[in-house]
């Protein structure tokens, strides 16, 4: 269980023989100075026209050990997505890189390459809060005056140093995957048999080829899309005590609970520890009013929890977290919402027709139901638009 | 950009959502994969095989691909059902490996501790009862309550690593065999069964009869076998007629009600400083997983080894209920068949 350092990547993989670095230094000695780690070694080698054999050997080392450093960083990032949690780039420098943290973009690349080859992953950089703002508001001129006085380098505002992981395959592909196949569902249903339980709370299946739902808690998937709908809808920010009220229209009181599926170790939990969570897993996000800006992309951990005394609950706002930018996304968010809304109006409908005009009008009722139909994309429209209005304009795309 | 190996890559994202499956599921799995990805690109020339060679290169392509990453699409017969099972296998007990797990440390612990008394059950049951199981957050330096233990048995039980019976007995999932059995065989070698067919671990078939024959086998091997044979393989007597008159391996080994004293690792003999033994001797295995009682801050667990403080005086208390019956079951440990 001992990570195996350079060291023993080398012991394993080629015969013995010097060290890299005494291999090399003769070479260079000159530009170098005393105590250099593999990364300097590697870039500069791929630079240098003219090696002798003893220092491709070297060169090969490295090469292997930047590809062992990759196979470590996919499964870091695999078991830390599987946790949802997001994943810093301060983690993979300790937990995968250890002593030559400097190798990160290397690594990074190689990782990706792997991922996108073997998964169809890939891991995406979230923005951080401060540039996304800006982003929306347009601010050319505002980011310009900015770097011209050097108070914020573009690149360092871009990147919150945070990664998630993503599918890289083609939509039609997700969608396909997403949906319910009958021969499926019937195996899946049989695998599920032989543990001879079927209780309610356990996680359901639809036989669908991306089992969406049995690695989630769908019931607290739903509260969380539920809040990002509401904030998205409130102009993109709203105060805690709005949400807490709009929660409990909902039927989730301030001391209610979220139920959780018998995956969990927990029955249900406190709405504020979800909360909690979801601020951590960089879902939403919770600022003090008025303080936008001065936190930044560089936020340290995420608040432990979302107990404070009432008068300070009162200046807190609630933002969507990078990671749903990056995600759900905007648009996804505002295209389920009116897809929902314009669903449950042809609903309502259909049922008035039903109690107003009785069985003699039925005929009439299914042929304004089709006229609804061919009206839906306008009324999907209608909604979509009044929901970016909303929201203050511009819906992002996934980012 | 669709291509032909996206069959593969979502194939594999399938299995991840579902953690275990067995091979007719799979099966359908790629074949509806191969669905997917013509539905996105109606011009690739790709075509789904239902012939066990064609799966069988499948599988192995899936491993040249993951093997870099120290994972492996790895099978194993169901022990009850006789189907075979396929799960996506971390093969590297690495630091990084400690993080793959939403369980917290104290959840892992117990489950370790479930585990063991479930390899180490009399009479090769290789099953506890759901009050020895409770029992075991006694053993936890972190106090759990049994309220809460129930509830994270449970969901150890839907997650599939362990299996409750109709009569309430937890017992290990193939799921738990597959990914832990280096574990296992480093952890209780004593313990581990081989199947005299199949040459698979065995917790739930059966034994031969026959006093001292060493043949364990899996109720499908058995089966299999005595199509054509009469006679243990191992010590050719002949065996009797039905197969329920041979010995179990497994829950039927053991009635309800029977005593199941609490039993550890530990061979030596029962005096005063065997408690304190025992809990170093837990604490070098904890290591192996993650160790950390705190785990929801997110913060970076350094190696994961520092030190566990004992919290609270309940479960000191706790331990010294214990003592006297653990002495006793290290002394008459591993007495089991007496034939």
């Amino acid at each position: 269980m001992a990570r195996a350092g350079p060291s023993r990547t080398q012991r394993s993989q080629r015969a013995p023989q010097p060290s890299q670095s005494q291999s090399q230094r003769p070479v260079r000695g000159g530009r170098r100075v005393a105590v250099e780690d593999d990364e300097d070694e590697n870039t500069g080698e791929h630079d240098d026209p003219d090696m002798d054999i003893d220092e491709s050997q070297g060169r090969g080392d490295a090469d292997a050990e930047l590809d062992r450093k990759a196979s470590d960083l996919v499964r870091f990032a695999l078991f830390m997505e599987h946790k949802r949690t997001l994943i810093r780039r301060e983690d993979i420098s300790k937990k995968v890189l250890g002593s030559n943290s400097r190798s990160f973009n290397p690594v990074l690349e190689r990782a990706q390459k792997l991922l996108r080859k073997t998964f169809a992953m890939e891991l995406v950089e979230l923005q951080a809060r401060n540039y996304r703002e800006q982003d929306v508001a347009a601010g050319d001129d505002l980011q310009e005056a900015r770097n011209a006085t050097g108070v914020k380098k573009k690149t360092a505002a871009a990147g919150s140093k945070t990664y998630i992981l993503r599918s890289t395959l083609d939509p039609i592909i997700i969608e396909h995957a997403a949906r319910t196949d009958e021969r499926l569902y019937e195996e899946q249903i049989a695998d599920g048999q032989e543990d001879g339980e079927d209780d309610d709370d356990m996680a359901r299946c639809y036989g669908s080829i991306i089992s969406w739902s049995s690695s989630d808690q769908l019931g607290a998937m739903g509260v969380l899309h539920t809040i990002l709908a509401l904030i998205l809808a409130n102009g993109r920010s709203m105060s805690d005590l709005d949400l807490r009220a709009n929660l409990k229209r909902l039927g989730l009181s301030s001391t209610g609970s979220v139920s959780m599926n018998a995956q969990s170790t927990h029955k249900s939990l406190p709405i504020d520890t979800y909360l909690g969570q979801l601020m951590k897993q960089g879902y939403i996000d919770r600022i003090k009013q008025g303080e936008t800006k001065a936190t930044g992309g560089k936020r340290g951990r995420a608040p432990a929890a979302t107990q404070g005394n009432p008068d300070e609950n009162q200046a807190l706002e609630w933002h969507w977290g990078h990671r749903s930018y990056s995600e759900i996304g905007e648009q996804a968010v505002a295209t389920f919402v009116a897809e929902f809304m314009v669903e449950r109006n042809r609903d309502n409908d259909a049922e008035d027709d039903d109690d107003e005009d009785g069985r003699a009008a039925q005929g009439r009722g299914k042929g304004r139901a089709k006229q609804a139909d061919g009206g839906g994309d306008k009324k999907l429209k209608t909604v979509y638009g009044a929901i970016e209005r909303a929201a203050g304009g511009n819906l992002s795309k996934i980012k | 950009m669709v291509s032909s190996n996206d069959v593969q890559r979502l194939f594999l994202q399938g299995v991840f959502s579902r953690g275990i499956l067995s091979f007719k599921h799979a099966q359908v799995l790629w074949e509806k994969c191969f669905e997917a990805i013509q539905a996105a690109d109606p011009t690739l020339d790709i075509r789904f095989s239902d012939k066990r060679e064609d799966w069988d290169r499948f599988v192995a392509n899936i491993n040249i691909s993951l093997n870099c990453l120290d994972l492996e699409f790895r099978h194993l017969t169901d022990e009850q059902t006789g189907r075979e099972m396929y799960a996506l296998v971390n093969s590297k007990d690495d630091e990084i490996a400690q993080m793959a797990t939403d369980y917290t440390p104290v959840e892992i612990a117990y489950f370790k501790a479930v585990v063991e008394q479930i390899m180490l059950a009399p009479h090769e049951a290789y099953s506890v009862s759901s009050l020895v199981a409770l029992r075991e957050v006694n053993s936890l330096k972190t106090n759990m309550t049994k309220a809460q233990a129930e509830i994270v048995l449970g969901s150890f039980v839907a997650k599939g690593w362990l299996l409750k019976s109709r009569r309430g007995r937890y017992s290990l999932s193939t799921r738990t065999l597959l990914e832990l059995l280096p574990y296992l065989n480093s952890t209780y070698p004593e313990e581990c069964l081989e199947c005299v067919i199949c040459q698979e671990i065995v917790t739930h078939g059966v034994a031969c009869s026959t006093p001292n024959c060493k043949a364990r086998l899996h109720y499908h091997c058995c089966r299999k076998y005595r199509h054509r044979n009469a006679k243990c393989p191992s010590c050719s007597q002949d065996w009797p007629q039905d197969l329920k008159s041979m010995t179990p391996v497994g829950e039927d080994a053991i009635k309800d009600g029977e005593d199941e004293g609490r039993r550890t690792r530990r061979k030596s003999t029962a005096d005063g400083s065997g408690d304190e033994d025992e809990d170093e001797d837990e604490d070098d295995d904890d290591d192996e997983m993650a160790e950390e009682p705190t785990q929801t801050q997110s913060q970076p667990e350094g190696k994961g080894k520092k030190k566990k403080v004992p919290t609270d005086m309940e479960v000191d208390e706790d331990d010294e209920d214990e003592a006297p019956e653990q002495t006793q079951a290290n002394g008459r440990r591993r007495s089991t068949r007496t034939r």
